[in-house]
């Protein structure tokens, strides 16, 4: 049985803060309820971003997902 | 007054057409980071190195797309560029804009940015080029609030759809283009406004086969305008072609290509060879045609697409960032193209393919890369489509025959030998 909205938005969460990889794909979030469809957990993972947990990273041609403090900011590397 | 010395620069305001150095130039007057545009190309031109990083964490809220992060690495040189985003508009269906609204993003732009733009990106988006992480934010609640005018796509989005000039200026437009971009531009602001695929994906609708935005070329989903009734023909028409009355091309072409001769100029021309003179008349096999549109291109007066009009949908084009240029496929051959029901068969051929590509494209694949990675016969029986001559380059030598095992009797295990005693090869 598929999760309910804030459960997906959780694991996907605990996906993103426990991963090796700060960034990654929406794809890589399918694995957190295989029984959801991807569109949804897309859906779940805009609403993190938006929730200010997560943060879109894009190099322009991707877009990646990253929880919040956890990407590499070119910011912050002072330029 | 100039900040840096740019000779390598200046050399490319010598030659006989607009140079972009002279622009920035000029521009520098009014924004004075152009300045530092034009000292970091010179000094990659001295290093032979590119000194722009792209990507990162910027962006308005609640969009994931639309701003492209580009930073100088080299900031303590050029701090005018060392914040230099790259933002996006989604252009109007076929970039039909008034100069009042170009005015207003032009001086918003000069307000917010550097006042430089690209018109326009190849994907058709108007493109300004150039502004700090804390004037995104001003710059998107003006644009949207005093313009009315949104962001384009980019990353993982849907891009921003692009369609010819269709029924607004050309009579051989088979559906109204304009129509089709803006509906499907507004049905899917989610999927351009934020990231939802494995890679990029592009719209083109184009309104017949001459395909003014080459969505064949660099769509994921081209939609092209066709028709399947027959080709209307003027013979009357035809005659002052051949006798030199009408000119070919609609008098686009000048005397130094000939005489026309409908032989070799059309007939012989035709992809599928389904044309041919009888008792003075031109003659066309529709059932051969390919709708290529070349007769119809030659003799404007004589020929004109039917009235029976629709689309073709070609999938699984791309330009060569990974594996190569690709041009699209054919799938569906012809759906018909109705505004009043908002397009819906349209709208049922995306969700379809979309919903594939999500579960089975790899990250950074593109439609046609996965298509080509499962094979043709395997997308078909994906997209409900029944295979058809004209989904295959070579039918007559290329049989297409793939049998799956449940139409096979006894499966891959039968015994072949029994077999062949009955059905010698």
């Amino acid at each position: 049985m598929a999760l309910s909205m804030e459960e997906l938005k959780a694991a996907i969460l605990e996906k993103a803060m426990k991963s090796p990889k700060p960034q990654l794909y929406v794809k890589d979030f399918y694995a957190c309820d295989p029984d959801t469809k991807p569109r949804m957990i897309k859906k779940a993972a805009n609403e993190l971003v938006t929730e200010g947990k997560l943060v879109f990273w894009s190099s322009g041609s991707t877009t990646m997902y990253a929880a919040k403090g956890r990407a590499k900011d070119e910011e912050d590397r002072g330029t | 007054m100039p900040k840096h010395d740019t000779p390598m620069m200046d050399e490319l305001e010598k030659g006989p057409w607009p140079s972009f150095v002279s622009d920035l130039k000029r521009q520098a007057e009014k924004s004075p980071q152009c300045w530092d545009i034009l000292g970091q190309m010179e000094l990659s031109f001295k290093d032979r190195i590119t000194h722009w990083k792209h990507g990162g964490i910027v962006g308005v809220f609640g969009y994931g797309g639309g701003i492209v992060g580009r930073y100088s690495d080299v900031p303590d040189k050029f701090p005018g560029v060392a914040h230099f985003h790259t933002v996006r508009l989604n252009q109007p269906s076929s970039k039909f804009y008034s100069t009042e609204m170009l005015r207003k993003v032009c001086d918003l732009w000069e307000k917010r940015g550097s006042g430089m733009t690209n018109m326009h990106g190849s994907t058709g988006d108007l493109v300004l080029l150039g502004t700090r992480t804390e004037e995104l934010e001003p710059l998107f609640y003006d644009l949207t609030h005093d313009l009315n005018w949104d962001l384009g796509g980019s990353g993982s989005n849907l891009r921003t759809p692009s369609c010819c000039l269709g029924k607004a200026r050309c009579e051989w437009a088979c559906y109204d283009t304009q129509a089709a971009c803006h509906t499907m531009t507004m049905h899917y602001q989610d999927e351009i406004h934020r990231p939802a695929f494995p890679y990029k994906f592009k719209f083109k609708f184009s309104g017949c086969a001459n395909d003014c935005v080459a969505a064949a070329a660099r769509s994921d989903l081209a939609t092209i305008g066709t028709w399947r009734d027959k080709i209307r023909i003027n013979q009357d028409e035809v005659k002052k072609y051949i006798s030199g009355e009408n000119k070919q091309n609609g008098g686009g072409v000048d005397d130094s290509f000939g005489k026309f001769d409908i032989q070799k100029d059309v007939i012989d021309l035709c992809p599928t060879g389904c044309m041919w003179m009888e008792d003075d008349e031109l003659k066309i096999d529709d059932a051969e045609c390919t709708r290529c549109m070349h007769c119809i291109n030659i003799m404007p007066k004589a020929l004109r697409p039917g009235t029976d009009t629709g689309a073709t949908i070609m999938m699984g084009a791309k330009a060569p960032i990974l594996d190569g240029a690709q041009l699209g496929t054919m799938i569906v051959p012809f759906i018909k193209m109705d505004p009043e029901n908002d397009f819906e068969e349209l709208v049922d051929i995306i969700e379809k393919v979309w919903d594939w590509w999500m579960e089975n494209g790899k990250n950074r694949e593109r439609l046609g890369e996965t298509m080509q990675r499962v094979g043709l016969p395997t997308f078909l029986r994906v997209m409900e489509i029944e295979p058809i001559p004209q989904h295959v380059k070579e039918p007559r030598t290329n049989p297409y025959v793939f049998w799956r095992e449940e139409e096979v009797e006894g499966g891959w295990d039968r015994d072949i030998k029994e077999f062949r005693k009955r059905h010698a090869m």
